[in-house]
């Protein structure tokens, strides 16, 4: 499939078939999430990272059926055709942002997700206590929502951001890695 | 027309939801089926005809069913290339569709021989019926071991209503 293809997809998909929500509702909502772990964690914010992951993972896992049932996508072909349908009809139709796609490694098996609007971040300021800046991806359940949902379409992979504006980098910059791809399960007892 | 039953495999290969409805023609056809057949290969000694074939409980057909739609699928694709998936299979008893979301996701519904292909209507049911109310159900489970969490009312009703509707057509 064209690039151009998935983009069309992804306009036509939020055009028609999204029930939209109010974008500073889900800012708010993300944020105080957020605040709340850092509080019930004590500010332990690999802890929280992890947290975050592993919520967005369980997201992940649903939000897939969604997508297909929304988009009525098949199977990608090859892993760029799943990079370009994340970036375009995914993360257009559930967040209305289209990330773009590069930095692909030789081997095909890892990109980068580079993020110019990100409406989780909009207001948001990290805790001005010194460590935050260095250890708290903000962001972090948009890595587990891959995760996840790559996961129930055979697809083991690995995400983390690698820089984000709000710790003052230039860019908000999301890497993600195919580890391996997932063996159909065989009945019980059919060797 | 009518339809016999319908099922949903989950990607562990455990069947997490069965249905049937119409037992009582399924089996008439089936035995009508079976007498015909005995009529021609037994000899006429007047020995009684069987009247119906062994039962299965539903779990055994439940198992027998995915068996089968396994191996057409994994022979289909063997033969033609990955993007291909079978769609329907018809004995003499009854016609079996099958449709593959690319989660893993089976569904697979037993109709009467004559009915058109239901490929479409089982997508119908996978978006407009168990994402909405099973996937979408933040008190269902994520993985559905035993049926967990998949027969829920809405789902229920509203496959009870769409099948009237397809049998209606």
């Amino acid at each position: 499939m064209s690039t151009t293809k998935h983009a069309r997809i992804g306009e036509e998909v939020w055009k028609s078939r999204v029930d939209k929500v109010n974008a500073e509702l889900v800012t708010l909502t993300y944020g105080s999430i957020v605040q709340q772990l850092c509080k019930d964690l004590e500010g332990d914010y690999t802890e929280v990272n992890k947290q975050l992951d592993k919520m967005g993972y369980n997201i992940g896992l649903r939000l897939i059926e969604d997508f297909l049932a929304k988009t009525n996508m098949g199977r990608c072909n090859g892993f760029r055709d799943t990079a370009e349908s994340i970036a375009k009809i995914g993360f257009k139709i559930f967040l209305n942002i289209t990330p773009t796609v590069t930095n692909w490694s030789a081997d095909n098996k890892s990109f980068s997700l580079v993020f110019e609007e990100n409406p989780l971040a909009d207001f948001v300021e990290l805790p001005d206590d010194g460590r935050a800046q260095n250890e708290l991806w903000y962001s972090n359940i948009l890595c587990g929502v891959l995760r996840g949902a790559l996961e129930m379409v055979q697809m083991q992979v690995e995400a983390h951001f690698a820089s984000d504006v709000l710790r003052g980098n230039d860019s908000t910059e999301m890497r993600v890695e195919l580890i391996r791809i997932i063996d159909d399960e065989l009945p019980p007892g059919d060797e | 027309m009518p339809i016999y039953s319908f099922y949903i495999f989950d990607r562990h290969c455990e069947c997490i939801y069965t249905k049937q409805w119409h037992e009582a023609e399924r089996y008439q056809s089936a035995a009508a089926a079976t007498a015909r057949r005995a009529s021609i290969t037994s000899a006429p000694d007047g020995v009684s005809l069987p009247q119906a074939p062994g039962r299965l409980s539903v779990q055994d057909d439940a198992k027998l069913i995915f068996g089968v739609v396994f191996s057409l699928r994994n022979m289909v694709r063997k033969l033609s290339g990955p993007d291909d998936s079978f769609i329907s299979f018809r004995t003499n008893g009854y016609k079996l569709h099958y449709y593959e979301t690319p989660t893993n996701l089976r569904f697979v519904m037993l109709t009467d021989t004559k009915m058109s292909n239901l490929r479409a209507a089982l997508h119908q049911i996978y978006v407009n019926l168990y994402v909405e109310f099973v996937v979408k159900n933040p008190l269902s489970p994520v993985e559905h071991p035993g049926g967990v969490g998949v027969g829920v009312e809405m789902f229920e009703y509203g496959l009870e209503r769409f099948i009237k509707s397809i049998e209606a057509e």
